[in-house]
């Protein structure tokens, strides 16, 4: 990263007051600030502080049309913590953000790798298409995954039928069991998340020295053990940041799974961000998905701390 | 060719073909008449090019509508974020001052929050000011995203300017407003193009918000007007709605192409999730 002006005199005197009258202190910034400082309070800090504040009450629908509702402590939490649902939601937010990073990142660390071998043409060729799976927009992306998959005409049902493993396959109904809505999900989300991960860690590897790639070699390192022994030890803090934004994205998602699932069947792919949807907006317990929030807040927060150390270690200037 | 070459080379085809098929599908699908859609066997290359479905797309009763809606809110969630944004991002690279690293921190964190912890929050609150259904809710609830994420964007081409530059306008007599606007700004110029292009994306693919907040038909924005297009006699007009995909989706593709160098930074504070 660049450097930021070295020293206060360069860049924080305003106005050339005489110097009689000592230094007072350049009110520049606060003046550049304020705007945005007012905007973010506004539609950011008042929210938070007003999600924190309607968990600890009954606001309900019936509050969205009389506009009242009850303080009730930690009713809500308690409510919560006692709740089934809440707690298969939860875990099936871990495991399958755990599928799905896993998937990306193995995925990811693959191409980038692969992007280092190609020179030219195929060099371009794949960070286009790269570029073009990343670019979708995912309402667009999983409105495609429904065409793809879908029963009866879908190309992903012929294709499986034409490998005659599967049995007939031509009217599979991906939505109608939760293995198959999941495989269906986890697929659109790790086709989106490469491109990202791919070009980010290969933006790093392409930096490590060949002098070591090529000492290891004359050592008699097999290729595998080249990437594992150098390569990756190059690669780590860029490995680290996007691991860690890449789970805190898939314990996020959300438009993917309501698109093509709603959480369906039953409860089944209902993950958190859609739990919490359906509790607020469906049924519209406020109160109630304000609790679930402010819980799932709090779990990415510490994720959000590790984040940011990360990013300020590998070098990130603040 | 070098047999190694000749392998990745071999590998890198069958990637993109595997990656790139989705889109090619979604283009395919969109060019092809109703009879050719709806077969047993796939039919892989559209022999019977139209454009009818594009026709059936763009006829949609709200799709006008709902263009304007995009068009207004994402604009002035653009010009909102750069103009408010361009001034906390030179205070927060040129200056140094108590507090910088902290709100540096919140910018960032921000960018973390579930989505539901905003929408909650602002749908009573807008609720309660009359809010829901209106422009004015939907740029607020873009902003909470765009904005923190135009600063920590633009305050990383600020830094890019040498202190020289500074400097030499310092000695030259300007004071410190004539330096933001005459040096520092119009040299951020591309910084704020790019910043524009992250802010517009975010904005103009957002669904959950405008599908949450308008709550009717003519005051969708283009996401909702996408995933409700069915058509209410015969279930989902696929060709139509891989039509429609396509329209909507080739301003973000042409950008993201533009922007393809800054991608990478811009992405470390989730200005576009993967």
């Amino acid at each position: 990263m660049t450097t930021e002006t070295p020293s206060k005199a360069t860049s924080s005197t305003a106005a050339p007051a005489p110097r009689a009258r000592g230094r007072r202190p350049d009110l520049t910034p606060l003046w550049l600030l304020t705007p945005a400082g007012l905007v973010i309070v506004l539609v950011t800090v008042l929210p938070i502080i007003y999600l924190v504040y309607t968990s600890f009450t009954d606001y309900n629908q019936r509050t969205l049309f009389t506009g009242e509702f009850r303080y009730t402590g930690f009713e809500q939490y308690t409510t919560l913590l006692g709740s089934s649902a809440f707690w298969k939601s939860l875990l099936r937010t871990v495991l399958f953000t755990a599928a799905m990073v896993i998937g990306s990142m193995v995925i990811g660390m693959g191409v980038s790798h692969l992007l280092t071998r190609l020179r030219g043409f195929w060099r371009y060729t794949t960070t286009v298409v790269l570029i073009m799976a990343w670019a979708m927009p995912n309402v667009a992306s999983s409105l495609v995954w429904n065409w793809l998959f879908q029963p009866g005409y879908g190309v992903v049902n012929w294709g499986l039928d034409q490998m005659r493993v599967f049995g007939d396959t031509s009217s599979l109904n991906w939505a109608g069991d939760p293995a198959h809505a999941y495989t269906a999900i986890w697929l659109l989300i790790v086709w989106q998340a490469v491109p990202f991960i791919a070009l980010t860690l290969n933006a790093a590897e392409e930096q490590v020295p060949s002098e070591y790639l090529e000492a290891a070699r004359l050592d008699g390192a097999g290729e595998f053990t080249v990437y594992r022994v150098i390569t990756l030890n190059f690669l780590k803090p860029t490995l680290l940041l996007v691991t860690i934004l890449s789970v805190i994205w898939d314990y996020n998602v959300f438009n993917q799974i309501w698109l093509i699932s709603q959480g369906g069947p039953g409860d089944s792919t209902s993950t958190l961000g859609v739990f919490t949807y359906k509790t607020a907006f469906v049924g519209f317990e406020i109160g109630q998905g304000a609790a679930i929030s402010v819980v799932t807040t709090l779990m990415l927060l510490g994720l959000t701390a590790f984040y940011i150390r990360s990013l300020l270690k590998s070098g990130e200037d603040l | 060719m070098s047999r190694s070459r000749w392998k990745a080379n071999t590998l890198a085809a069958i990637f993109c073909l595997v990656w790139i098929f989705p889109v090619y599908w979604m283009i395919n699908s969109a060019f092809k008449p109703r009879a050719d859609l709806l077969t047993t066997t796939p039919k892989f290359l559209p022999t019977h090019p139209t454009l009818d479905n594009f026709v059936t797309a763009v006829t949609q009763e709200n799709f006008l509508t709902n263009l304007r809606n995009s068009v207004i809110v994402v604009a002035a969630t653009v010009v909102l974020s750069i103009a408010v944004g361009i001034f906390a991002a030179a205070a927060l690279s040129r200056f140094r001052f108590a507090g910088r690293r902290a709100i540096l921190v919140v910018i960032l964190a921000v960018q973390m929050l579930p989505g539901t912890a905003l929408l909650i929050p602002m749908f009573a609150l807008f609720n309660t000011a009359n809010l829901l259904g209106t422009y004015y809710g939907l740029i607020l609830a873009y902003l909470a995203t765009t904005l923190p994420f135009s600063i920590w964007v633009m305050r990383g081409f600020f830094v890019a300017i040498p202190v020289e530059i500074e400097e030499a306008a310092r000695i030259d007599g300007a004071g410190t407003w004539r330096i933001l606007f005459s040096v520092l700004f119009p040299l951020v110029a591309p910084g704020v193009i790019a910043t524009s292009i992250f802010a517009f994306i975010a904005a103009w693919n957002d669904y959950l918000v405008a599908y949450t907040f308008m709550q009717d038909q003519s005051h969708y924005t283009l996401p909702v007007w996408l995933a409700s297009f069915t058509n209410p006699t015969s279930g989902t007009d696929y060709g139509g709605q891989m039509a429609a995909s396509v329209l909507f989706a080739l301003p973000v593709v042409v950008f993201f192409l533009i922007i393809q160098r800054n991608l990478v930074s811009g992405m470390s504070a989730g200005a576009v999730k993967g």
